[in-house]
């Protein structure tokens, strides 16, 4: 801060007025959990000023140096974040703190908010710098002071994009903890994300999940390949599986290292890729009208009714005889279980539309084409994408069915013919793989629904407030 | 008889039945194309035509061996799911209750779910002793995964208030479970158990076209879904459809049923 003040500056602590800021401290939100020798430190980089009403602090803009913190008085924070968006104040009484653009990055210590004296105020000041350099002292307390800084930004100033800015302990000393690689600029979602990941990290959750997966695989080894117990023994063990699985020469045909094994994914992915993309482009279009029709759900609903109760993998020798070759029953299969789950939840899905949209539609005189396109199939998309969810599992449910029973490549396939072969470890490799792809598959359905859904979820945010 | 008569007359029950006689034609004409027409219509061509289905069903209704296979198909549903109610209630309830249990199982558990349930056949057939253990395993698992889920979801969709208010006023942790987290999960279970009773009729059809269709078990002992299979295998392609037919009507009895025994459990959320 260079521009001059009318402030009056007092002369440095003495020890009686630095005992005062170490109470002060104590009662702010950033420093209310640090050690009393800390807060000492704290204190003598500080200094105490004055302002009067109306006085202008500084502004946005400006560089920042100190943090300040509220002694007495009150202290209007006007936060304008970019010029576009909603101006957001506050006002500060005693205890409060603000200024703390100073703790940002080293690049980003430009003040963000005009802050002006409304009552006259006392105030210290503390220099971002000789803070951070002090606090460094104790990684462990610089990284909740920054922590419960970021906390105080995002909560009392509503400006969690400059909370994700804030200084990182510094990463050069020896004992600091590792900083996490934080992106330049707003908070984006990856930064949430390695925000979640870390507080994940830090909870008891990955130990346990360790321990469960390695009650689970420990339980298939000792009881498959030490114990011998009855029955188990036959199955394939733990060990010779994932040998086989990431052997360069397999004994059974079947790795990482097989082209084959790529080409069995890739045709089981390719049928339900073909399946899901006709179930969707018809099922779709069909749940729409059925749940906008009175008369065309009438008409068509009980077909569609007599047909769902019967299983899909009931329809596979009819497949067989309708459609020649051994490709198009296996896609006709896959297809027909996402196709009933598809337009079923799409139906769902336009009859809980609340009837007082298309009504306010048609008051103000929306064509019926307009009240499709702008109320039936917005108001029918997340049952859409819940339907298109269950349509992607049950595509991979009846597929490998249909692979079984009929199929030549496949990962379906790979699983029957290594029975019949005798090729036990090749079962269970199958078995993980399959569930891995139908895992991803299902994610990405996932995350372009979550994608579509954005301004469902900001709706659901807004109505738990 | 008025509401009878109202119900037959109404404008929906009528386009139902001409909705379905239309299929029902059209499938005919379809099926029949060759023998009318002298050319086979594509796809409903190949399949045989209702009435000769109906013919074939009503000579099936006399011989055991079909009331056998339904029979079966039944037991085996109701053991798989059964089996996978009980274990997977309680395993879904202890999720709910025990945050520990819950994040060392749960992601086991997660691992395993994607796995369709058929996959698990011939690892099946290769672990139990006998074919139908192994049938009824693989029907199990069809079902577990679902119920499981649903329960997990039912509690933790409960408003936190209730287990606030509840400790508040000195419950101790068996009020809480009994009082709260037991009637709020009774609904997730209830519809838990109908989506799990719709996939083990497809497992119980596939797994029964798989291991019995694979030539292990012989004669009439293998259920709907081994009937639809040997139809296919022995060229009778009418008992197929009865077979699909009654599989279908089979799933809906049973669907039913639960629907009706969740309606009992659940009165509170009865619309009437």
């Amino acid at each position: 801060m260079f521009r001059e003040h009318a402030a009056s500056m007092q002369s440095p602590p003495s020890r009686e007025a630095e005992q005062l800021i170490v109470r002060l401290l104590k009662r702010t939100m950033p420093f209310q959990v640090i050690s009393e020798s800390m807060l000492q430190s704290v204190a003598g980089v500080s200094r105490p000023f004055s302002y009067r009403a109306g006085e202008v602090i500084y502004r946005a803009g400006d560089k920042a140096d100190d943090v300040y913190v509220v002694v007495s008085g009150a202290v209007e924070h006007l936060l304008s974040e970019t010029p576009t968006t909603v101006e957001r104040n506050r006002v500060m009484h005693s205890g409060d703190v603000y200024g703390w653009a100073a703790v940002l990055g080293q690049d980003k210590r430009v003040r963000l908010a005009t802050a002006t004296c409304v009552e006259t105020a006392e105030v210290i000041r503390i220099n971002g710098a000789a803070l951070i350099e002090r606090l460094n002292e104790d990684p462990a307390t610089a990284k909740v002071v920054m922590s419960r800084f970021a906390t105080m930004i995002t909560r009392e100033f509503g400006a969690p994009a400059a909370a994700a800015q804030i200084a990182a302990p510094d990463p050069s000393r020896p004992d600091a903890p590792a900083a996490a690689p934080r992106p330049q600029g707003q908070a984006t979602g990856l930064a949430l994300t390695m925000f979640r990941m870390s507080r994940w990290l830090r909870s008891p959750k990955p130990l346990l999940m360790l321990l469960g997966f390695a009650l689970f695989l420990g339980f298939w080894y000792l009881s498959v390949e030490v114990w011998k117990l009855p029955r188990f023994r036959e199955m394939p063990g733990l060990t010779v599986v994932f040998k086989e699985w990431f052997s360069k020469n397999p004994t059974y045909g079947l790795s990482f290292y097989t082209p084959e094994y790529y080409e069995h994914i890739w045709v089981s992915v390719r049928r339900v890729g073909i399946a899901f993309f006709l179930a969707t482009a018809l099922g779709v279009p069909l749940g729409l009208f059925l749940g906008w029709s009175r008369t065309f759900r009438e008409y068509v609903f009980p077909v569609f009714e007599m047909l769902r109760p019967i299983p899909v993998l009931a329809w596979v020798p009819l497949a067989i005889l309708m459609f020649s070759g051994s490709e198009t029953p296996v896609i006709f299969l896959t297809f027909l279980a996402s196709f009933f789950a598809t337009a079923l939840n799409t139906m769902l899905g336009v009859e809980s539309i609340d009837e007082s949209y298309t009504r306010a539609a048609d008051c103000l005189g929306a064509s019926k084409m307009q009240v499709f396109r702008h109320v039936i199939v917005p108001g029918a998309m997340p049952y859409i994408f819940t339907g298109l969810q269950i349509s992607v599992g049950v595509a991979w449910f009846s597929l490998v069915a249909a692979e079984m029973v009929s199929g030549q490549f496949g990962l379906g396939y790979v699983i029957n013919t290594s029975y019949t072969m005798v090729r036990y470890p090749t079962i269970v490799i199958g078995m993980i793989t399959l569930g891995a792809v139908g895992y991803v598959t299902s994610a990405m359905v996932r995350v372009v629904g979550d994608y579509m859904m954005q301004w469902r979820v900001r709706e659901l945010a807004l109505g738990g407030r | 008889m008025s509401t009878a008569r109202r119900f037959f007359f109404h404008r929906s029950t009528l386009r139902a039945l001409i909705s379905i006689l239309v299929f029902v034609a059209l499938w005919e004409v379809g099926a029949r194309s060759k023998q009318w027409f002298g050319f086979a219509v594509p796809w409903v061509g190949n399949i045989p035509a209702p009435t000769a289905v109906l013919h074939v069903w009503i000579g099936l209704l006399g011989d055991p061996g079909y009331w056998q296979s339904w029979y079966l198909s039944l037991l085996r549903v109701l053991a798989g799911f059964l089996t996978a109610m009980v274990i997977g209630i309680p395993l879904g309830l202890l999720m709910a209750v025990s945050r520990n249990f819950n994040d060392t199982f749960f992601p086991t558990f997660e691992m395993l779910r994607p796995i369709p349930p058929l996959a698990w056949v011939p690892a099946s057939i290769i672990f139990w002793p006998t074919q139908e253990l192994s049938i009824t395993f693989v029907t199990f698992l069809g079902a577990f995964f679902t119920v499981v889920i649903n329960v997990l979801g039912g509690a933790k969709s409960i408003d936190v208030r209730y287990f606030q208010s509840a400790q508040a006023m000195g419950a101790s942790k068996w009020d809480t479970f009994r009082r709260i987290v037991l009637p709020a999960t009774v609904p997730s279970i209830v519809v838990g158990s109908a989506v799990g009773m719709g996939i083990t009729w497809n497992v119980v059809v596939a797994a029964e076209m798989i291991s019995g269709g694979g030539g292990q078990a012989g004669g009439s002992g293998g259920g709907l879904g081994y009937f639809i299979w040997n139809s296919y295998v022995g060229g009778a392609y009418e008992q197929i459809v009865v077979g699909m037919i009654s599989i279908g009507i089979a799933g809906y009895i049973c669907s039913e049923l639960l629907r009706m025994l969740g309606g009992y459990l659940t009165p509170w959320l009865r619309t009437r």
